[in-house]
């Protein structure tokens, strides 16, 4: 489990995160939503120990202060929202970075095939011998997400579970690919691991979502399961828009919700 | 949806997986280690005098067996006092030169950071020459104190600084920004420079020829004591390097993923700057400022084999070496019986590669 209670996080002078508490459980997809600037990737970067903080974020019962980067790094995985790279490396290579670290699955022999394994997951098989900067912006998410599932390839080690962290992990994928990542996400979850997404699209966090924290002006709104989170007022207030949760638009207008999608 | 399974493992699995160079890399390495002992005898054999490579060999054979020399005296005297060292320092110095090249480019996340552009070099050379011209006077308590180290020491420490204040003025919030390295390296360059060109017009004659040879880059004048002196920076660089290739495969994806990685960055960057600092000092001090081997070794591996750094670092040893023995050899035998300094022939060689490079990565630099 992450626990965060009392979160503040300060960039410079300003404080940038008031006060968050919540708790992401294993076996849940926690997606973090709110508007541009309301602190959601900061949040993520202090839970990830990137930052300095104050009050308290713990992995599994560890403060992330007091533990090592390297146990930090056999506990979860993050994926930022776009990574650019130094040289050219191909993508299989980029993968393999990923097994460098954490607790790997044992011998070099056992865990050759996972990066294949991983490239087949996100819908990239075949891709290995690419090169990294001659893929799509899309395609380069994925290539991340694969070797960030290599990092945790197992949800739960010595039972403890592990974490993923994504940061607008569908923020530059096409609907397919979308629902891909996401049942990736899920499939993580239901295996015993744990899930802490920020997203966009509140249709897809009402599909996938256990659990929603809103985000708003560097506090947390609301915790609580999607139905319960995902109301009018609170979409008006936090978005300043005015939406209507389950309206459909004029029986003329195509749309189209990603839970549509047959499974 | 089932996101897994779309495609099935029609490749049979037999090979290796695509894109994993790893193999090829071992296999480049073997070769380029080779390459190096084959550079090496060759070189010590290369010279105005001709002793050849056979008799070369059978001597040192000879020697280790305690069988009586075969070589006349002269000659073993021109191969054990003479070209042994220079060869020795030169193979030391190569390796060194392309290693903290590739570590540097790791580094600074940029293939085209090298100790002799960004100024650090000129920063070990300002050290080596304070040393050299007021050793006798200002200085002398450092030398009584340091001795033969004093050179390599002051080369390090002031490349060390130079490497740190570059970092500091390039580096914001983990990101290298590669036109403000560049230009940050072109002034600790000049400012360099202009010291250096102080302490030459203070110079009195007999070292003004030691320094304008040094200056150019030369391993004339390599000795055993030369070797005494700066090869306990310049292996304790080469053989932190294998250390450094994890992390600066994780940098090359950004620091903060490098740290997600379990990579303590912070004091990764510092070893590494150390290491970089050490084998720049120390080459510097004992063989003046030999530019371009560090950019164009680690580049050419890239294309050959990839920017893993776990084969990155030891091919750019090996080639490095190599090539600047045969840079050696073409600056002892192209004038022969005088010689060229050695900075001459890789800089007529390594500036138009760097000017290749450049034109290859022209606008996509700026990342």
């Amino acid at each position: 489990m992450i626990h965060i209670s009392d979160l503040g996080v300060h960039l410079g002078r300003s404080q940038i995160v008031h006060n968050a508490a919540f708790d992401a459980l294993a076996g849940e997809i926690t997606v973090i939503v709110g508007p541009n600037g309301s602190a959601k990737t900061t949040l993520m970067r202090a839970l990830s120990g990137d930052l300095p903080y104050t009050g308290t974020v713990s992995i599994n019962g560890h403060s992330v202060k007091h533990l090592k980067l390297w146990q930090m790094a056999a506990m979860r995985a993050i994926l930022p929202q776009a990574t650019s790279l130094a040289f050219p490396f191909t993508v299989h290579e980029i993968i393999k970075l990923g097994l460098t670290s954490g607790r790997s699955l044992g011998s070099a022999k056992n865990i050759a095939h996972l990066p294949e394994e991983a490239l087949e997951l996100v819908d990239l098989a075949g891709f290995g011998g690419r090169f990294y900067q001659e893929l799509s912006g899309g395609e380069q998410q994925r290539v991340q997400l694969a070797r960030v599932l290599c990092q945790v390839w197992q949800p739960v080690v010595d039972n403890q579970p592990r974490f993923l962290f994504l940061d607008e992990p569908v923020s530059s994928l096409d609907i397919k690919h979308q629902l891909i990542i996401m049942e990736i996400a899920r499939s993580f979850a239901k295996r015993g691991g744990g899930v802490i997404a920020i997203l966009h699209d509140l249709n897809l966090t009402s599909m996938y979502a256990d659990r929603v924290v809103v985000m708003h002006k560097g506090r947390v709104d609301a915790v609580g399961a999607p139905q319960e989170i995902l109301t009018d007022e609170r979409i008006l207030r936090v978005y300043e828009c005015a939406l209507k949760v389950g309206v459909l638009p004029a029986a003329h207008v195509p749309f189209i919700l990603p839970q549509s999608a047959v499974t | 949806m089932k996101p897994a399974a779309l495609h099935s493992k029609q490749d049979g699995r037999k090979g290796r997986a695509d894109g994993d160079r790893s193999f090829l890399a071992k296999i480049v390495i073997a070769i380029l280690a080779v390459a190096f002992a084959v550079t090496f005898l060759f070189s010590l054999a290369a010279g105005a005098s001709d002793a050849s490579v056979i008799s070369v060999i059978g001597s040192l054979l000879q020697e280790t067996r305690g069988v009586p020399d075969a070589l006349s005296v002269r000659d073993s005297i021109i191969i054990y006092d003479i070209r042994l060292p220079r060869v020795i320092l030169g193979a030391l110095i190569g390796a060194s030169l392309a290693v903290s090249g590739a570590v540097m480019q790791g580094l600074f996340r940029n293939p085209l950071a090298d100790p002799g552009i960004v100024g650090v070099s000129a920063g070990a050379g300002l050290g080596a020459l304070s040393i050299i011209v007021l050793g006798g006077s200002v200085f002398a308590p450092v030398i009584a104190l340091l001795g033969l180290y004093a050179l390599p020491l002051a080369a390090f420490s002031s490349a060390l600084l130079f490497t740190f204040i570059l970092y500091g003025v390039a580096t914001r919030r983990g990101q290298t920004s590669i036109a403000t390295m560049l230009l940050a390296g072109i002034a600790l360059g000049a400012m360099a420079m202009a010291y250096m060109g102080l302490l030459t017009y203070i110079a009195d004659d007999r070292q003004l020829r030691d320094l304008t040879f040094w200056l150019m880059g030369s391993l004339a004048g390599a000795s055993w004591m030369k070797i005494a002196a700066t090869s306990p920076f310049i292996v304790m660089a080469l053989l932190i390097s294998p250390f450094l290739a994890r992390g600066l495969n994780g940098l090359a994806l950004g620091e903060a993923t490098a740290s997600h990685l379990g990579i303590p960055v912070q004091r990764f960057k510092i070893i590494a700057i150390i290491a970089v600092a050490a084998a720049t000092g120390a080459s510097v001090a004992v063989s003046g400022v030999i530019g371009f081997i560090g950019v164009v070794v680690p580049h050419l591996l890239r294309l050959a084999i990839g920017p893993d750094h776990r084969y990155l670092l030891p091919a750019s040893a090996l080639l490095g070496g190599s090539l600047l023995l045969l840079a050696d050899a073409v600056s002892r035998t192209i004038v022969a019986p005088a010689e060229l300094p050695i900075g001459i022939v890789t800089a007529a060689v390594g500036a138009p590669v760097f000017l290749w490079i450049l034109l290859r990565k022209r606008g996509i630099l700026d990342l």
